[in-house]
């Protein structure tokens, strides 16, 4: 009998001391695309953050620290053909199987983000997401508040997005006097959309647009739209893609030697190792980095130390330019969102979320009325999209001036 | 007109390229091969590997890739397609199925981004007719000829290439002079997928393998050699120049948003019209019937 009860009381003893150990962890859900390499590198960031914040004891919720726990999912959203029902009962399972109190980084397509606002509002889970870009999401919030209040954004949208190249083409008008462009962009509808902006805001500015192509993903022949730039006589060309073969435009470009700057954004040619695969055939290309930490700029140190701590502990550099640092701050800003609010109440916390006002990799980060992260020229009062061209296998910032060290300089065939 | 009419050529060049593989073990062995385009993503990544991972030179490691992809094409009829051969839905089906298998894996293990390129074989540009044209381009024009004088040459003055001919004219007959089907079957698949590698060796230098890239070589291998007609290497010459050419006026005259549609436009004005292809010789009968 003695046995009986004792093996009794260890069982309740070991089934208490589990609850008491479950209590101690926040579950944070990472639903995303992990095989692409903005998500793979955005749940590596919101990772580190995490063990950063748990080597510290924890979050603060009330009177204990709680550690962060992490749970991935790729829910695939990003991949061509992957329906949005799969992405979303990723997400479901996400919340109701491993019961993720919050997620970060999130969807990939906006589709899939728009119709996971529903079930994050449905379980009361706050949502940060990082990736997807549709200007919807801030519109919905701001519309339906109450409904939505647990959706937030922390990365660039195609506002912003247009907002920075309509900067960077002001910026190469007074520095050339350049004023008449060829828009190449990929047939999606974020790539194109912006594509389409652009047309529009350079006609309404003086600048004639010689001519605006859209690429299929996958295409590997840009001969013919630079044919059609050069014929045209643009002096710059804005290639908006985020296809692994748009370097080849690169290529292409200074093989026929286009007499045309390159700037715009082309996601392939942002990291490091886009050098190592180019090389010299993207020397002057003039790249847009959606979000500071992505890349390092000096003139800004909270990027630098993310940029630093992200290679010192995975051994490798941030390539992609959306997403991952956004993915860090993230992280921060729910800690500290839960610490303020003192209690995991859902939505204390999501009101909290939008008086954040905070020193993040990505610039200051704050957020407007519909929850999205607000962007500017100055990372001392709000998130940046810095802009930097490649030369001689570095990257020098030359845009907006807050943190540029260094001016745009012509490709070798157009001195 | 002379920067359509090179890069036209180029691209048309870059098609035959792609489908020949394709067209040769469809034309021997009767197999639709649907792993193609996966075993063209592949030899570019091995190719990769030897030069970045095991620091071989270029030209050893496109040399090691052609025979290793090739001697993969064997095994993969000995092994897995010999089983059910002539049952045309199960060969469909099971090399879709590889290069499912093939391809997803790939993603599975990382091989995603774009810093997966291959070297040109000559770096620079030259001019030409008024416009300026890489010399990795202009080769492709070379080894396309190339190739297809080698297997001209092959086919016709090669035991191994008569016994190619004898199984794709009539099986049956070609057993009762002592050749061997399954072996030259075989052969067929390790030589279609040895061109697939070559393919992969002159064409990616020019981009970044990716692994989405297969499901696009498979298409467009599909497309040429159906529109050519399937078994046909002049039919395949023949729709690469069509497809290579529209491609590249759609491209200058329209848009280049609308190039991806002109394989698959051509593919259903083929079938509509004449679905043996233009030079297929297959059907050609049953529809005369």
């Amino acid at each position: 009998m003695r046995t009986v009860v004792t093996i009794f009381s260890s069982l309740l003893l070991l089934a208490f001391v589990s609850a008491a150990s479950a209590q101690q962890t926040i579950t944070l859900g990472i639903p995303t695309s992990l095989n692409l390499i903005e998500g793979k590198e955005a749940n590596l960031a919101a990772r580190l953050a995490v063990e950063e914040i748990n080597a510290k004891g924890g979050v603060k919720v009330g009177n204990e620290k709680r550690l962060f726990k992490v749970e991935s999912i790729d829910i695939r959203d990003g991949e061509p053909g992957v329906p949005v029902s799969e992405a979303l009962l990723g997400i479901e399972k996400l919340i109701l199987d491993k019961k993720a109190y919050a997620t970060v980084v999130g969807n990939f397509r906006s589709e899939a983000l728009l119709a996971a606002m529903d079930i994050y509002s449905k379980y009361k889970v706050v949502n940060i997401g990082t990736i997807a870009m549709v200007p919807k999401f801030e519109e919905l919030v701001a519309a339906e508040k109450a409904k939505y209040k647990y959706s937030y954004r922390m990365c660039l949208d195609s506002k912003y997005l247009a907002a920075t190249i309509q900067g960077l083409m002001k910026h190469i008008n007074k520095d050339f006097g350049y004023n008449k462009a060829f828009i190449a962009t990929q047939d999606v509808l974020w790539a194109a959309g912006t594509g389409a902006l652009m047309e529009k805001w350079f006609k309404e500015n003086g600048w004639t647009v010689v001519g605006f192509e859209k690429y299929p993903t996958g295409a590997q022949d840009f001969s013919a739209g630079l044919m059609k730039a050069r014929s045209g006589g643009a002096q710059v060309i804005l290639p908006i893609f985020d296809m692994p073969t748009s370097g080849t435009l690169l290529k292409q470009w200074k093989s026929m030697k286009i007499p045309s700057l390159m700037a715009g954004f082309i996601s392939p040619l942002i990291g490091t190792k886009a050098w190592e695969a180019f090389g010299e055939d993207i020397d002057g290309c003039m790249n847009v980095v959606f979000e500071l930490g992505n890349v390092p700029v000096k003139a800004y140190p909270p990027s630098t130390k993310f940029y630093e701590d992200y290679k010192k502990r995975y051994k490798e550099e941030v390539q992609s330019g959306h997403g991952v640092s956004g993915a860090y701050d993230a992280v921060y800003v729910l800690a500290n969102a839960i610490e303020k609010a003192g209690t995991l109440d859902s939505d204390k916390v999501a009101q909290v979320l939008e008086t954040t006002d905070a020193v993040g990799s990505v610039g200051r980060i704050k957020f407007s009325a519909g929850h999205q992260l607000q962007f500017g020229n100055d990372p001392k009062t709000a998130a940046v999209s810095p802009v930097f061209q490649w030369r001689k296998g570095k990257r020098v910032e030359i845009y907006p001036e807050s943190i540029a060290d260094g001016k745009i300089e012509k490709p070798a065939w157009m001195k | 007109m002379g920067p359509t009419l090179i890069y036209g050529l180029i691209n048309s060049a870059i098609l035959v390229l792609m489908a020949l593989g394709f067209n040769l073990t469809f034309g021997i062995s009767g197999v639709a091969n649907f792993a193609y385009g996966a075993i063209y993503v592949v030899a570019g990544f091995f190719a990769w590997s030897l030069i970045n991972t095991f620091h071989l030179p270029f030209v050893l490691s496109a040399l090691i890739a052609i025979v290793v992809i090739g001697f993969a094409g064997v095994c993969l009829y000995r092994f897995i397609l010999t089983r059910i051969r002539g049952l045309v839905i199960s060969e469909v089906i099971a090399t879709f199925a590889i290069s499912l298998v093939l391809l997803e894996l790939l993603r599975y293990f990382g091989f995603i981004g774009s810093k997966y390129t291959l070297p040109v074989l000559v770096n620079g540009s030259v001019e030409l007719l008024d416009t300026f044209v890489d010399i990795q381009r202009l080769l492709i024009i070379g080894i396309g000829i190339v190739v297809l004088f080698a297997l001209y040459l092959f086919t016709h003055h090669t035991r191994m290439g008569l016994a190619f001919r004898g199984i794709a004219q009539e099986e049956h007959t070609s057993l009762s002079l002592g050749i061997n089907p399954e072996r030259i079957a075989s052969w067929s698949m390790g030589i279609g997928a040895a061109l697939s590698a070559l393919a992969a060796i002159v064409i990616l230098p020019l981009g970044t393998v990716t692994v989405d890239g297969g499901y696009d070589v498979l298409i467009t291998a599909l497309s040429v050699c159906i529109v050519g007609g399937l078994g046909s290497t002049f039919g395949v010459v023949i729709a690469s120049l069509i497809i290579g050419f529209a491609q590249q006026l759609t491209a200058t005259y329209l848009s280049s948003h609308w190039t991806m549609i002109v394989s698959l436009v051509a593919l259903l004005v083929v079938l509509t019209v004449k679905p043996s292809g233009l030079l297929g010789h297959q059907k050609e009968l049953e529809e005369r019937v």
